[in-house]
């Protein structure tokens, strides 16, 4: 990977207004409202306070947002024909993929930041610091999948259908992995759709870190096989559209 | 000796039943500044992508200064404009050109590519905002920023104003200069003639004319006579010397002539009426027209 470019690429997507609302604003806000409403209440499923919870679920949202955000900055960028420009400079078409993987983990741990300090500094979230060390690490690890899901979506998605596509998928996400409501609150079978949803186990994994608990076994399988199944349909992909070529 | 700058040699590329290049072999040596013509649909830019190793030939191959087209990108000695390529609307032209500088290894500076281009005035300036003209240098100067030896452009005057037209080719002159190779496809004749050493036209997928601009031009003999004449006889008109061709539009009457001077002296003679007498050689659109129209001919 290039680190300029990298790093131009990050100066220039965290300028992009319409992504900064999505990934940063949007989750500061639901914190501030429910976390401020309920932040004092034990979870009892989770073993931790609901402030935690919330902050743990807003941080799941805002970092899986910036993930998959990247598929329009891909979409775009393919559009308009910056990729077709790109194809006359050393930049190989594997080093783009990993550059916009990494602009989104990169997007992503802010977010995860920006939202853990939101909920220290203004809702006196108390945790220790290996809570939230733990918690912020096992949230920036699990939204691999959902770059690998963004990267997909960029290399097929045409710019009319990415709009669409992203609401569903990001919808869906959100609704399956309980990072708006609580699952309990929903149907039985969405909660048992629920446990092979990558955003699922994004959030336990992080209730995980926050509370030292649990075993990662389960989260650490089911998105690793989600990282591996993406991964192979890039490859897939990539090679054949290179072939076609 | 010198590698040549591009070599295609039994280049094919074929799109199901249809050959969009057919059998090409070109060599082209460093320094020379070549014009590629064809009419649309000749295969100007399946060509363009294939010895830019964008798409995978059927048959044959393609190589620049002796290597494979991706290593001579890589090492940065190839840049180029192409058609569907374009900058990111929402950058200014100094960050698009920083992006590309930035993956290159050995770049000119940011500031010296867009003095090259000409665009130093339009850095802060969004890629959205930009005239057609402007566009067109501000991807210039991505193109030159790896400071490359080899320069392909895939009509890079279209979409551009005379004025326009003539200050890129000014910066073209500057960079042909430097002893650069340039390949250029376009639609104007005009500036094949007036810019490129060497001309090579396409057809039908084929190289069907290589030469420089005279000899390309000499396809064409003759000259064109024209002249205004009030209800011209034009069956009497076609049967003077030498005369191969007529056409008439309204009281304009223009002849083909192989010997434009006895024609001239056999209209004086039948018809002193004729009037706003111009004589002119034939152009690179006529050797154009001849030349796609006889290939065309020939394959059917």
């Amino acid at each position: 990977m290039n680190i300029r470019y990298f790093g131009l690429e990050m100066a220039r997507q965290l300028r992009n207004a319409r992504s900064l609302v999505f990934t940063f604003a949007v989750p500061v806000a639901m914190l501030l409202i429910f976390g401020g409403t309920y932040g004092a209440q034990y979870d009892s499923a989770a073993h931790l306070q609901w402030i935690i919870v919330t902050t743990v679920q807003m941080g799941a949202y805002g970092a899986m947002m910036a993930a998959l955000a990247q598929a329009f900055t891909i979409v775009n960028e393919r559009s308009v024909g910056w990729n077709r420009q790109l194809r006359i400079t050393p930049l190989s078409g594997t080093g783009y993929m990993i550059t916009k993987v990494s602009s989104a983990l990169a997007v992503g741990l802010l977010s995860i930041i920006v939202v853990f300090a939101v909920s220290i500094l203004a809702l006196h979230a108390h945790l220790s610091v290996q809570g939230w060390l733990m918690a912020g690490l096992g949230l920036w690890a699990g939204i691999i999948p959902f770059a690998l899901i963004a990267v997909l979506i960029g290399q097929f998605a045409k710019p009319s259908f990415a709009q669409p596509l992203f609401m569903v998928t990001f919808l869906g996400l959100a609704i399956l992995g309980g990072l708006w409501v609580p699952l309990d609150i929903l149907p039985t079978w969405v909660g048992n759709v629920a446990q092979a949803a990558p955003s699922y186990w994004l959030n336990k994994l992080g209730q995980m870190g926050a509370g030292l608990t649990g075993n990662i076994g389960t989260p650490t399988i089911v998105l690793g096989a989600w990282t591996l199944v993406l991964a192979a349909l890039i490859a897939w992909r990539y090679r054949r559209d290179s072939a076609r070529a | 000796m010198t590698k040549p700058a591009i070599r295609l040699s039994g280049l094919t590329k074929k799109f199901g039943s249809l050959t969009a290049v057919n059998n090409v072999d070109l060599a082209i040596e460093p320094g020379e500044v070549v014009a590629l013509l064809g009419p649309n649909g000749a295969g100007k830019s399946t060509t363009i992508d294939l010895l830019l190793g964008l798409a995978r030939p059927t048959d044959g191959s393609a190589e620049l200064f002796g290597e494979n087209p991706r290593q001579a990108i890589v090492t940065g000695r190839v840049g180029a404009m192409l058609q569907g390529g374009a900058l990111l609307p929402t950058t200014t032209v100094r960050e698009s050109i920083a992006l590309i500088h930035a993956l290159h290894k050995h770049p000119l500076s940011v500031e010296e590519a867009m003095e090259r281009a000409g665009v130093t005035d339009l850095a802060k300036q969004k890629i959205a905002s930009l005239s057609g003209g402007q566009m067109q240098r501000a991807r210039f100067a991505v193109a030159v920023v790896s400071n490359p030896d080899l320069l392909i452009l895939d009509e890079p005057t279209a979409a551009m104003d005379v004025a326009a037209r003539h200050s890129f080719w000014e910066s073209m002159r500057e960079f042909t200069a430097l002893g650069k190779t340039v390949v250029f496809a376009t639609h104007y004749l005009d500036e094949a003639d007036t810019f490129a050493d060497r001309i090579v036209i396409m057809s039908q997928g084929r190289i069907i004319a290589d030469g420089t601009p005279s000899e390309v031009k000499s396809v064409v003999t003759g000259r064109t006579l024209s002249f205004t004449l009030e209800s011209a006889d034009t069956a009497s008109l076609e049967r003077l010397v030498a005369v191969t061709h007529l056409e008439q539009r309204g009281n304009r009457v223009s002849l083909q002539s192989e010997d434009s001077d006895a024609t001239l002296r056999a209209l004086l003679t039948s018809y002193p009426a004729a009037t706003d007498i111009e004589i002119v050689s034939r152009n690179m659109d006529d050797a154009f027209m001849a030349l796609t129209a006889a290939s065309e001919g020939a394959s059917k």
